[in-house]
């Protein structure tokens, strides 16, 4: 990796001709960045870095490794030149746009600059061009709505915007931004090979974009389709690798990517906030609720990424903070997705279901795509007992992503409640396709196939032990899985079972009507097997609890002293009865 | 959203609907005349009435047409005043430049509607009716006009524009088009980077590839290889105006590259029909779908599909003719994916036919999907697991109280039973049957299907579904026609009862079919029927026939009634014909059975002479086997081969086909009689080959095979191998229950220990299945098995000739009323070599007794070419002109003999046409 210096310098470039383009939300990443990284004490005063928030505790508290800045061996990065500056006869027209643009006039911004052939008036022209594109796009979609549905308003500027961009691009008379603008035409007019091809083209001549990159990301559906793409190295890559790792659900090597990256840009809330996320697919939620309140408290009026936070302080049931977070974000902007979607994980928490639902729908206003509200919405309407429309929901939820585990979980559970576990049982499957490694999908399905109406038990014993290899951390699978070979009369297995689970209630220091059990089953199993020393050391542990199997375990007990004192005739009885 | 189904009658106004009601301000203008000005005659203007009428309701697409295609169907309609019509409407449309315009248009039509307290009316006053058909399009017309915003009327605005500049350049030229269109959608057509559009043309390239492999794989199965050129044609399987789509796929790509480009328009000009045609085509393409099975074009459909999805994502229908094009395809995973998505997203509330019961409202019908999956799992060969989803569905129906849906998932269940051999159900069918069958789990399959046939046919009565009653009493039907009605309880006072199946009974429960012809009332839903009609007549203006009504244009009033009367489609909805069509070819089965040959030709000739129309193809297909076989066995192989010709190219030869099955019957049974053992078994194998295939085992075919297995291992002289495959089929036949062809190997058997003379042993076989068929009134395959009898007894020695004549001519009128040549001639022969072994008879006192019979055995044969039988004929003609001392006739006999004996071991000298063209080059 290049210096923090270079790296500074080469951020500090792109900002400028980033915002000189219009691409602010670019300027925005790429500058959030630039004060990530950390700054050389030996340069500046303390009350400089105090500014930078050095003295995170949690900070500390949660680096894993000493993380050096040096790049993995063998790579060597490109160091791609800064972009030269060009034009300056027809500047003011330039200006004259620009203004025009940030008062999101577009289209006069366009005419403006309609006869400038600079490469940067000619993108800042087809940028302006698409964006009154897609601001009509849109108010058109809710004019257009019709009786079945919203039909697909499109983008009137791309025809022709697609056909000058490939002139521009036959000619090679076209720049990184330019190409990336192509890109994206490209990508929504369907045609993804093509807008890949131009996008890597774009990032690979000028990487510091992040749009650039983020729409690549998201033409990147599949490990094979990104292994295919042919990126140079740039450390802007690192960043691009690990969001697209997380999207792709490889959470470990996402999450490795990223504090390899922290090691440069350590201040950086863009990467904190994404570790949080990593984190928290991988349901480590104490670690991700301390550093979502160490963010809050540098970046106290962040709404991105706050809805994991309140998810975070959903499964932690802790109200007084969600109800904080949500007020925290209404005063900050109301009408953002995420802010919608802590208001209803607010509710939901509060068993306010209706009013919870009535915020999520707020949220898929604003965001017809919102993954996560569906799925929400979908357990709200779950909890209504209103089925059909929780069916409906979850099945919008996949339907945008297939992918999404959480979705086929509650379909299936939704026609579990309705008496149809047959019917439930493919989308269970469907769900622990996606997600193999979560015990409480196999669990929810061997319960189906546990049900009374299917009481597929040799299928049901199957899930379970899969459940049970996957880390069930609320240890139902054991337990489950000795009593049905206990019921399915297969006594060997029982025990093996209910030893292992109580192991590992001992190991959990847990008590209870399961342990009981299972050291009951043990003593007798034991007992019939003739192996007394084991049934012993089981009853002598039952005379610890009360009630009724403290008797049975007594005279248990007694059995088998008559039994091993040798009396001839007990055994002759016990065999022949 | 989530939840919500929408009103299906919600409507939006588009400039296609503003130029309908311009024509109906033509049609209705508010004038005193009886005829309104631009009109010459009544009947011109009754027919643009009628126009009207057919374009508010046709529904053979999912858009509305394009102005230029308004504008030609005028031209057919207006005759005379086809430029005044087109004219007035263009400038009508091409007037509309401003909203305000939009406003005092639509406030003009008001006036042409009738007021409902209009009563002072002259007579001859032209008036809409504002409760008429044209008068509530017009009103709805106004509705929705009334409640666009003005955002929307701008775009009603804009799309005028381009609905009547597309008109105007597709009217000049083609090139002028492609300029003026800003040439985006060709242009994006031929850069090769429109990757949907280069997806789809490989796709449907690929599946036209794959078709061209399937008939390649085919024609090793015995099909000809004339099939691969003429595979593209084999797509139209009937001339039915309805599946425009099957032409749209023949259309070759060029057509399908229009669509697609209609869908890539970014002008949008593009509109849906109303949601009630829309529903009406898709209901339309169901029917198509299910009526030509793989022969449907995938890629083609599913491309409209695609279209409408996009156009309108909230008619979740379309997942539904998704998931049906897959089913036919036999696309497995497609097809439950848009099973079940379409499920999740409709709740099994939309496109159903259903009357809403009062509780139903808030709960979903989730039941329906059960009963759908169900069938998909039969339908792909999935047995066990569709009668786990089943009961899954009768136990939900159950809860719910969806009486509707617990009777059809009965019946579907009966079907399955019936249809595919299982041992046992025990573990499959379990706790929600109780209440019905409360005797317990220790019946028999056939026991549980009855009582589940009976308690569905109950349950359909009382809920008045007739489709389904007479739907049930045909399975009842099939039930009696196969299986002996036992008490289900075996003690107390009921087993006086006969073990005896009842001819009668079966014509009862086949006749009670009939009555749904009389008496359904409009169950399907009136959408189709007035739909198609109005489809049909619009179709119908394309036809030569309207050009016809053009060039005479004076005598148009006479022409315009015969017309009209030519596409009147019948009443009767579809699947009603479907269903009492299906009760002929049960009749024609059971005549079969029965052993009544002419009942049968007759049954199958009436379905497949006014059937045919409504049939599905699988069923057209049966009924011309049935006919073919039937020719087979009473004309001789040369006319079946010619019709079995005709047959085929018809009928698409997929792998499993029942022709392509019954080709190798025929051929097999021809090898047979020809002597071609090693051809025969070929046939064979692959008979065995389709019984077994991927998707499912067909108990029938499988039964059919092993026995022409150990019929081509008796030809064989291999009497214990031929032994031991009878013994296990008939030991597999007692298994499944299968009764009829139980008769039928008992019989083999009995012939096969004949052969190998045994007759002593073969005769308790021959009794065996003579009890059978009087147990099942086979008739015809008592009388055969009395003449295997007879011929056990001669075969016994001479002392017993004349028990075994006395049976011969007990069996004679079954014979030779219903039997076909070869079992004539048996008999024939039987009965010369029964007069011929008794020693107290003398063949010189009455030689024409002997020597008839022969004949006519010898030319019933010739025929068949059956060298074995014609041998033994001419053998025996020998002996009796020896003994009449007729040295040269004996001769000529002799030489016969000779000639088929040698051909019997020489088979291949034989110059075979068919064969030499299929099997050989395979």
């Amino acid at each position: 990796m290049s210096s923090k210096e270079s790296c500074r310098i080469e951020l500090r470039t792109a900002i400028r001709q980033l915002s000189d383009r219009c691409l602010y939300s670019a300027s925005k990443w790429a500058a959030e960045q630039l004060v990530g990284i950390e700054q050389d004490p030996a340069k500046f005063t303390p009350s400089n870095t105090r500014f930078q928030r050095g003295s995170s505790s949690i900070r500390r508290r949660f680096r894993t490794n000493e993380i050096t800045s040096t790049p993995p061996t063998g790579v060597a990065y490109v160091s791609t030149p800064v972009m030269e500056e060009d034009e300056a006869i027809h500047g003011d027209f330039y200006l004259l746009a620009k203004s025009y643009f940030d008062c999101r006039e577009y289209r006069r911004a366009a005419h403006v600059l309609r006869d400038q052939t600079g490469k940067k008036s000619v993108f800042l022209r087809c940028y302006a061009l698409y964006l009154a594109g897609e601001k009509r796009k849109e108010e058109e979609m809710i004019e257009l709505e019709g009786p079945l549905g919203k039909s697909d308003a499109v983008n009137r500027e791309l025809v022709s915007l697609e056909r000058e961009l490939a002139t521009l691009c036959k000619n090679n008379t076209i720049d990184p931004f330019g190409l990336y603008l192509y890109g994206l035409v490209l990508k929504e007019k369907g045609n993804e090979n093509l807008a890949r091809k131009v996008l890597v083209e774009s990032v690979n001549s000028y990487p510091w974009n992040w749009s650039a990159w983020s729409e690549l990301q998201s033409l990147c559906t599949t490990v094979d389709i990104l292994n295919g793409l042919n990126l140079s190295n740039h450390w802007m890559k690192e960043f691009f690798l690990a969001s697209i790792y997380q999207e792709l659900r490889m959470h470990n090597e996402s999450l490795s990517k990223y504090e390899n990256l922290q090691g440069m840009f350590t201040f950086s809330n863009y990467i904190q906030a994404q570790i949080a996320k990593a984190r928290y697919s991988l349901r480590e939620f104490e670690q991700v609720e301390v550093i979502f309140e160490d963010l809050l408290r540098n970046d106290p009026y962040r709404v991105e990424d706050m809805d994991t936070y309140s998810n975070v302080l959903y499964t932690k049931e802790c109200f007084s903070a969600l109800s904080y977070l949500a007020h925290r974000v209404i005063m900050t902007d109301k009408y953002r997705p995420e802010s919608c979607c802590i208001i209803g994980n607010y509710y939901s928490l509060k068993g306010q279901h209706e009013k919870s639902v009535v915020y999520f729908r707020r949220a898929l206003k604003l965001n017809k795509n919102y993954l996560s509200a569906w799925t929400l919405m979908g357990h709200e309407y779950v909890e209504m007992k209103n089925t059909p429309a929780a069916v409906d929901a979850y099945r919008r939820a996949v339907d945008i992503n297939p992918r999404d585990y959480r979705a086929w979980y509650g379909l299936g559970q939704a026609y579990e409640m309705m008496g149809m576990p047959h019917y439930a049982l493919h989308y269970f499957r469907k769900s622990v396709f996606f997600q193999p490694i979560d015990s409480r999908l196999w669990i929810a399905m061997a319960q189906c196939y546990e049900s009374e109406q299917l009481h597929m038990l040799e299928e049901a014993i199957k899930c379970y032990k899969r459940a049970a290899n996957c880390n069930d951390t609320e240890a139902i699978a054991l337990h489950r899985l000795a009593m049905l070979h206990r019921e399915l009369d297969q006594p060997e297995e029982a025990a093996f079972y209910y030893k292992k689970d109580l192991e590992r209630m001992e190991a959990e220091e847990r008590e209870g009507p399961n342990l009981v059990e299972a050291l009951m089953f043990l003593a007798t199993h034991y007992k019939t097997q003739k192996k007394f020393e084991e049934a012993e050391v089981y009853c002598t542990r039952l005379l610890d609890y009360t009630g009724p199997e403290r008797e049975t375990a007594k005279s248990l007990l007694r059995g088998m002293r008559i039994a091993q004192s040798g009396f001839p005739s007990m055994d002759v009885e016990h065999f022949h009865p | 959203m989530a939840g919500v189904v929408k009103a299906p009658g919600a409507f939006a106004i588009t400039p296609h609907k503003v130029s309908v009601c311009i024509l109906v301000n033509i049609y209705a203008s508010p004038s005193q005349i009886s005829v309104p000005f631009p009109f010459s005659s009544v009947s011109q203007h009754n027919r643009l009435g009628l126009y009207l009428l057919a374009l508010t309701k046709s529904c053979d697409d999912i858009l509305e047409p394009k102005l230029d295609q308004l504008i030609n169907q005028l031209r057919e309609i207006g005759g005379l005043l086809d430029h005044w019509l087109t004219d007035h409407v263009t400038s009508r449309l091409s007037s509309l430049s401003s909203p305000d315009d939009l406003f005092n248009f639509f406030n003009e039509l008001r006036e042409t509607l009738g007021g409902p307290d209009s009563g002072v009316m002259e007579d001859d006053q032209v008036i809409l009716d504002p409760n008429s058909n044209l008068g509530m399009f017009l009103r709805r017309c106004i509705l929705a006009f009334n409640l666009l915003t003005f955002e929307g009327i701008c775009h009603l605005l804009t799309n005028i524009g381009i609905y009547c500049k597309e008109a105007i350049s597709s009217c000049s030229s083609y090139e002028l088009r492609r300029v003026d269109d800003s040439g985006n959608d060709f242009e994006s057509l031929s850069e090769d980077e429109n990757m949907d559009l280069n997806l789809v043309f490989k796709k449907i390239n690929e599946e036209m590839e794959a078709r061209k492999r399937a008939t390649e794989q085919v024609s090793f199965h015995l099909h000809l290889p004339k099939e691969l050129s003429t595979l593209v044609e084999d797509i139209e399987v009937s001339a039915d105006p309805k599946s425009e789509h099957n032409d749209k796929g023949r259309e070759s790509s060029s057509y399908a590259s229009g669509e697609l480009l209609r869908d890539v328009d970014p002008n949008g000009g593009v509109f849906l029909l109303t949601n009630w045609q829309i529903q009406g085509y898709l209901m339309e393409q169901a029917d198509a779908i299910e009526k030509h099975g793989s022969s449907f074009t995938l890629n083609a459909f599913e491309l409209t599909l695609r279209q409408l999805q996009k156009l309108a994502p909230e008619l979740h229908r379309v997942h539904f003719l998704r998931y049906l094009n897959n089913l036919y395809h036999d696309d497995y995973f497609s097809a439950l994916e848009n099973l079940h998505r379409y499920f999740d997203y409709s709740a099994g509330t939309e496109g159903f036919d259903f009357v809403p019961p009062a509780g139903c409202n808030s709960f979903g019908r989730y039941e329906i999907a059960l009963l759908c999956l169900g069938m998909m799992h039969f339908h792909f060969g999935h047995p066990k697991k569709a009668l786990e989803v089943l009961t899954e569905a009768v136990r939900v129906s159950q809860q719910h109280s969806n009486d509707t849906c617990l009777a059809y998932t009965l019946a579907a269940m009966c079907n399955l039973l019936s249809e595919i051999g299982f041992s046992t159900t025990s573990g499959i069918l379990g706790s929600p049957f109780s209440p019905m069958i409360s005797v317990g789990t220790s019946l028999s399959v056939q026991q549980q299907l009855f009582v589940l046939l009976k308690g569905s046919l109950k349950r359909a009565e009382s809920l008045k579904l007739k489709q389904l009653v007479a739907a049930n009493h045909l399975a009842m039907a099939k039930f009696d026609l196969t299986h002996v009605q036992r008490p289900l309880l075996s003690f107390g006072p009921k087993t006086s009862m006969k073990l005896r199946t009842c001819p009668i009974i079966v014509c009862k429960e086949l006749r009670s079919g009939y009555h749904l012809i009389s008496e359904f009332c409009c169950e399907g839903s009136t959408m189709t029927a007035d739909g198609a009609f109005s489809t049909a007549w619009l179709k119908n203006l394309q036809k030569p026939m309207g050009s016809l009504v053009l060039s005479q244009d004076n005598g148009s009033r006479n022409n315009y009634n015969p017309f009209l009367f030519f596409t009147q489609p019948s009443s009767i909805p579809g699947s009603v014909m479907q269903l009492v069509g299906s009760s002929y070819l049960h009749r024609a089965t059971a005549w079969e059975i029965y052993g009544s040959a002419p009942l049968a030709r007759a049954n199958a000739l009436v379905y497949a002479t006014c059937f045919a129309d409504a049939s599905s193809s699988s069923d057209a297909a049966l009924v011309h086997v049935k006919l073919i076989q039937h020719l087979a066995v009473f004309k001789g192989y040369k006319e079946a081969f010619a019709a079995l010709k005709t047959a085929e190219e018809k009928f698409l030869c997929v792998s499993k086909s029942r022709i392509l099955i019954m080709k190798l019957q025929l051929l097999h049974e021809r090898a047979l009689h020809r002597g071609h053992l090693k051809l025969a078994q070929q046939v064979c194998d692959e008979l065995g080959v389709l019984a077994s295939s991927v998707t499912a085992v067909d108990m029938e075919l499988k039964t059919e095979a092993s026995l022409r297995h150990a019929r081509t291992l008796l030809a064989a002289k291999q009497f214990s191998q031929a032994a031991a495959v009878a013994h296990s089929l008939f030991c597999m036949c007692y298994k499944f229950n299968l009764q009829v062809e139980s008769a039928t190997v008992l019989l083999l058997l009995a012939e096969i220990h004949m052969k190998s003379g045994n007759a002593v042993v073969g005769l308790p076989y021959a009794l065996a299945s003579l009890s059978y068929c009087q147990t099942f009134n086979l008739d015809l395959l008592r009388a055969s098995a009395t003449l295997t009898l007879a011929e056990l007894w001669l075969s016994l020695g001479s002392n017993h000739a004349k028990t075994a004549l006395t049976l011969l001519h007990g069996a004679f009128p079954m014979i030779l009323g219903h039997g076909g040549l070869e079992l004539c001639a048996r008999a024939y022969i039987t009965e010369a070599k029964c007069y011929l072994s008794d020693p107290s008879f003398s063949v010189s006192k009455n030689p024409e007794l002997v020597l008839d019979p022969l004949r006519q055995a010898a030319d019933e044969l010739q025929a068949l070419e059956h060298h074995e039988l014609m041998a033994e004929a001419f053998y025996l003609m020998a002996i009796v002109f020896d003994k009449l001392g007729q040295p040269e006739q004996r001769e000529e006999a002799a030489c016969s003999f000779k000639n088929h004996v040698m051909s019997l071991d020489h088979p291949h000298d034989v110059e075979d046409p068919i064969q030499s063209d299929t099997l050989l080059n395979a």
